[in-house]
Parts: structure tokens; sequence; C-alpha cells
């Protein structure tokens, strides 16, 4: 099956198989749940399953502090570093 | 037969498809025009004549008895029907009596039209009341499958044979038929459900399906089953996810299932066929442009593939039916991968990658970048928060900070959100890049010495009850907090990656700066941390 995909799709399929296998596994590095615990038996869908989620919430974290560090930025002292720092990261 | 065709209109907002109104508004036109024109519409033709005779008869007499025909001059056609309706029961019982006999011939003529759309529409909607009746059939198909596109197949071949019942109940009674043809059009089912799922992913092979199909049954059942269910699947992943164009697509697909799995097992409903098959077609199109941009290519091949099987015969079809399972079951799995590739894709920004392996590429690097950002953000609560309290080592900055990418949000110690792996190096570069890395500085060698005065004692204290307190007031500001969000997102995505090629060959010994952080982030734990020292790579 996969050999007759493989030449019906011009042998894309076949090259990118590898691709999406090393892909896959550094996000599995990146992913902070699944790198510490079965190492060899995620699925790839567990792995996108999981990027996902870990995506939504990093966005939900950054929104957070984001908030958060605006409102920082607002009351503490204009000329601090800090405030430069901050000012310059997330403006 | 006025009945029927008002009906079709009365019930043309509940589940008749935009065809079938087309179609309506050409047969009813309202009041006595409309009974006439259903007449060249319907095989019955010689029966509307006499509704319409009657009717015209009656009409006069009948405002004036009845309120339904009052409503008559208000030109609505859901009045027009109830006063059709009247008109039937009082004057048209006898031709009302016909009509079971003419039910055949409305399968070929008059049905088809309407109903070929219909179904869409009726389908769907009757999937659930179908559903009982399919499960005989498909029992051994619809494990995994979902049994609302077996019945929505099924219910949609069953449209054609469908009688225009009267009224109101018409729908309900359709129900009835739909379960009572369904037997009949299981074995064909699986077959249009083939040419439906082979229709979702190829443009070309979808008008060639439908003949191979009714030769077989079995074998490509269950995969017609399942690739029905990924189209609605995809549609639903579509609908859920994509938004507009993603649900359009994934409606299309269902209105077109149902259209070519009817069309093809109706052979009396050849005359539904072209026009069914031609929005079938345009949808088709669609379909596949969308589909084959995403990762359905290898899908394709395997139906081909399958339709060549299931043509060989019945030995043949067993060996290959058995493949057929193991291609099943293959092409779920990829299937639902598919759909997370999509979900993610759409969490990207700016992604507009169609490659699965480019667009994984860019999934990878914006989790980098995302987690960097999260971990500046937490340094940067930090500092702003603790502002007296950093000590500006300046001089040692520029050797530690390389070792420090990870360090800061270490040191820092709340564990902030140490989700960065080795190469998030970037860090320290964008703390150097900002006028002050003084206090960068303080924070890079925070972990370098095991808190020195970085630690801030006050600060875990604080961390938490403000990380929680950052929550709490989320939901206020978030629409405030988005807009800065996006722009930090961005900004952090370039600039860390250009201070860092700017300032830093990036070689440096990120391993003995975890190692060193590991003691560090021991000791302050906060609620957040408790997510990132998991994330420690052994390192």
């Amino acid at each position: 099956m996969s050999s007759r995909r493989s030449r019906q799709a011009a042998g894309v399929s076949r090259i990118s198989d590898d691709q999406i296998i090393e892909l896959v596994a550094k996000l599995r590095q990146l992913l902070p749940e699944i790198r510490d615990r079965r190492p060899q038996k995620v699925s790839a869908s567990k792995v996108l399953q999981e990027t996902c989620n870990y995506i939504r919430s990093l966005h939900r974290e950054v929104d957070d502090l984001s908030e958060r560090l605006s409102q920082l930025l607002s009351t503490i002292d204009a000329d601090s570093p800090e405030a430069a720092i901050i000012r310059s990261l997330i403006m | 037969m006025n009945h029927c065709v008002p009906d079709f209109e009365f019930d043309d907002d509940h589940w008749i498809p935009t065809s079938s109104v087309l179609n309506r508004p050409r047969k009813s036109a309202m009041a006595e025009e409309d009974v006439m024109e259903l007449l060249w519409q319907n095989g019955p033709v010689v029966l509307h004549n006499q509704n319409q005779r009657s009717l015209k008869k009656s009409q006069p007499s009948f405002p004036a008895d009845q309120s339904a025909p009052r409503e008559i001059p208000s030109s609505h056609h859901h009045q027009q029907e109830q006063q059709d309706h009247l008109f039937m029961q009082e004057d048209e019982m006898a031709s009302w009596l016909h009509y079971p006999l003419n039910d055949t011939n409305f399968d070929s003529d008059f049905c088809t039209d309407l109903l070929y759309p219909a179904p869409c529409i009726t389908s769907t909607t009757t999937t659930t009341a179908t559903a009982t009746a399919t499960p005989p059939v498909r029992a051994t198909h619809v494990t995994d499958s979902r049994p609302q596109l077996n019945t929505a197949t099924t219910v949609a071949s069953a449209p054609p044979l469908r009688p225009p019942i009267p009224p109101p109940p018409r729908r309900t009674a359709n129900f009835g038929l739909f379960a009572r043809h369904m037997p009949r059009e299981v074995a064909s089912g699986p077959s249009n459900s083939k040419s439906v799922t082979i229709r979702e992913s190829t443009v070309v092979d979808s008008s060639d399906t439908p003949a191979p199909m009714r030769s077989m049954e079995g074998a490509s059942g269950v995969n017609n089953n399942n690739r029905c269910r990924n189209t609605s699947g995809a549609g639903d992943a579509a609908t859920s996810s994509g938004g507009g164009g993603g649900g359009s697509s994934g409606a299309r697909d269902l209105t077109m299932c149902e259209m070519t799995v009817t069309s093809s097992p109706g052979g009396s409903s050849a005359s539904a066929e072209p026009p069914a098959q031609k929005p079938a077609a345009e949808d088709r199109k669609r379909k596949g442009r969308e589909t084959d941009d995403e990762y359905h290519s290898e899908d394709v091949e395997l139906e081909s593939a399958d339709a060549k099987k299931q043509s060989r015969g019945s030995t043949s079809a067993k060996r290959s039916r058995a493949a057929e399972v193991h291609n099943l079951s293959e092409r779920r799995r990829r299937d639902r991968i598919n759909e997370k590739m999509r979900a993610l894709q759409e969490l990207i920004p700016r992604c507009n990658k169609s490659d699965k392996a480019s667009m994984l590429d860019e999934a990878i690097e914006y989790l980098k970048s995302l987690q960097l950002q999260v971990q500046t953000n937490y340094f940067l609560q930090m500092m702003s928060m603790g502002c007296g309290v950093v000590p500006m080592m300046f001089p040692g900055v520029q050797q530690y900070m390389p070792n420090m990418g990870m360090g800061i949000g270490m040191g820092m110690g709340m564990g902030m959100d140490m989700g960065m792996s080795r190469p998030m190096m970037p860090f320290p570069n964008v703390l150097a890049g900002s006028a002050m890395p003084t206090p960068a500085a303080a924070a890079h060698l925070g972990p370098r010495f095991p808190m020195p005065p970085f630690h801030m004692p006050p600060v875990p204290g604080p961390d938490p009850s403000r990380v929680q307190a950052a929550n709490h007031s989320d939901p206020m500001f978030n629409s405030f907090g988005m807009q800065n969000p996006n722009q930090a997102r961005a900004s952090n995505f370039v600039d860390p990656y250009q201070q860092y090629l700017a300032l830093h060959r990036m070689q440096l010994p990120l391993q003995q700066n975890q190692s060193m952080v590991q003691p560090n982030a021991s000791k302050p734990s906060t609620s957040k941390g408790a997510e990132n020292p998991e994330n420690r790579p052994s390192g």
C-alpha cells in the first residue's frame, strides 16, 4: 500500500515521511509533557495534539503575562531600566 | 398533488434545500398559478388539473368559509399550501387516492428534482431517525464509522423513492419511507457512499464511480462509510476549526454526499442525476481543491485503488477487503493526523504552508519562540516587581549571558516557564539588546551564583500570588491584553533571533547551564514552576 501510494504520489510522500518523523521527534522534545514520559510510545497524532494544546496554553500564558506587564509598566517608574526593557520587548 | 407541491414549499423552510426551492417557485408561483405550474412538473398532471379546477371553483367560496383561504390573497406559500390542503381534503380526496398509485411514477419525475437536493438537508435531519434502520445493515461497518453518514447516505438514496405524501407530516412520513427503502438501498448505499468518498477527494472520478459502485457492495462499503465519515469529520473539523471556509466546504461535502448518493442508486432517477451531478461536480471541484491542498493526496490514491479492487471480483475482493480494512484504519489514523495538523496550522500565525514538513518546521519554530516569549515575560514581570532588588553585576554579563539563556528564567527561580529547550539561546540576547543589560546581567548572574542577591526572597512569595492574580484578572483584561501579546509575540519572535545572531555564537554550554540551574530551580517553585521543572532536559 504505502509503496503504491508513494509511487502514485510521485515519491513525494516517501520523501516527506522521514522529514515528518524527524519533525515530530523535534516537536516531542519541545513538549513538556511528552518529553519525560514514554519516549517512544507517543504517536504522531498525540504529538500533534499535545503541540496544539501546548501552544494554546502558551498563548494563554503570554496573554496573561503581557497583560500583567502592561499593568506593571504603567505603574512603575517610566525611567527605570526595567521599564525600558519591558517597553522594548513588548512594544 | 397540490398539497404535495405546496407542502414542499411549506417544508422547504425546514428540510428542502436550495435546489428544491428553485424548483418550487417554478412550480408553485402562488395562488392558482402555482397549482397550474405544478402540473407540468408532477407526473400526475391530471390530478393537478382536477385539483386546480376544483380549487378555482372553491377558492372564491373558501375565503368566505374558511380562515385558511383568507390567507390566499396574502400570496403566502405557506398559506397557499394550507389552502390547498383544505382543498384537497374537501374536494380532492379522489385525486389524493390516486397518489399511491402514482407514487412510482413520481419517483422518476416528480420527486427527483425536489428530493435530490432535499436529501442534503433531510438526510442530516433524518440521520437520527434513520439511524436505527441503518445499524442492522451496516452492523459490520458502523463500528467505527459514524452512523450519521451511513444513515445520511442511505437516507439520501431513499428520497427518490419517496412519494409525495401529504402534508406537514410529510417530513416524518419521508423518514418512514426512508426507513422502508433503506434495506433496499443499503446494498447500493455503500457503493453510493463510496462514490461520495471518492468524490470528496478527487475531482475526476466522481462521475465514474457510480457505475462500479453499484456492482460491489460489501468491501467498498466500509471504505465508503469511512470516507464519508472522514468527509464529514473533515468537514466538521473544518467547520469547527477553520471557520467559514472550512465550514462551507464541509457543508458542501455533505450535500455532495447526499446528492451523489441519491443519484447513483436511483437508476430511475436518471433525470435527476444531471442536475444533481452538476452542483455535485462543482462541490467536488471545490472540495477537491481544498482537500488536495491539504494532505489528502494519499487518500485519493487509496480510494482509486479501492475502486479497482472492488471491480475485480469477489475472491479478490475478499483479499482486498482485508487489505482495505487495514487501509481503512490507516486512513483513519492519517485523517486524525491531518486533522490535528490543520488545527495546528490554525494556531500558528501567518502559516501559509500547505506542505506538512514545512508546516511542522514552522510549528517547531513558533513553539520555541512562544516558550521564549513566555520566559521573557516572566522575567520581565519579576524585574518589574522586584525593581529594587536587581543587583548590577555588569562585568560578568557578557560571558554569562549565553549560558543564562535558560538560566535566567530559572534564576528567577520562579520556574516561570522554563519550557525552553537547549536551542533557546536568544533570551540573553534580548536582554542584552535592550538598553539595560545591567538588570539583565543580574538576572543572568542569578543562576550563576547560587541565588546571590538575585534570588529575591520576596519574589517567590508575591509571585505565586501574582500569577494567580493575573489569572484572575485575565478575563477582565483579555481583550486589552490581546493586542500586546500579538505584538510581543511577533517582536519576540524576531528580536531574539536577530540579537542572537548578532551577539552570540551559539555554541553555548547549555548543559552546564542547565545543570547549574537545576539546584536553583528546585528552590523556588511556584505554581507555574511546577510545569517547568519537568521541562528540564536531562542535559
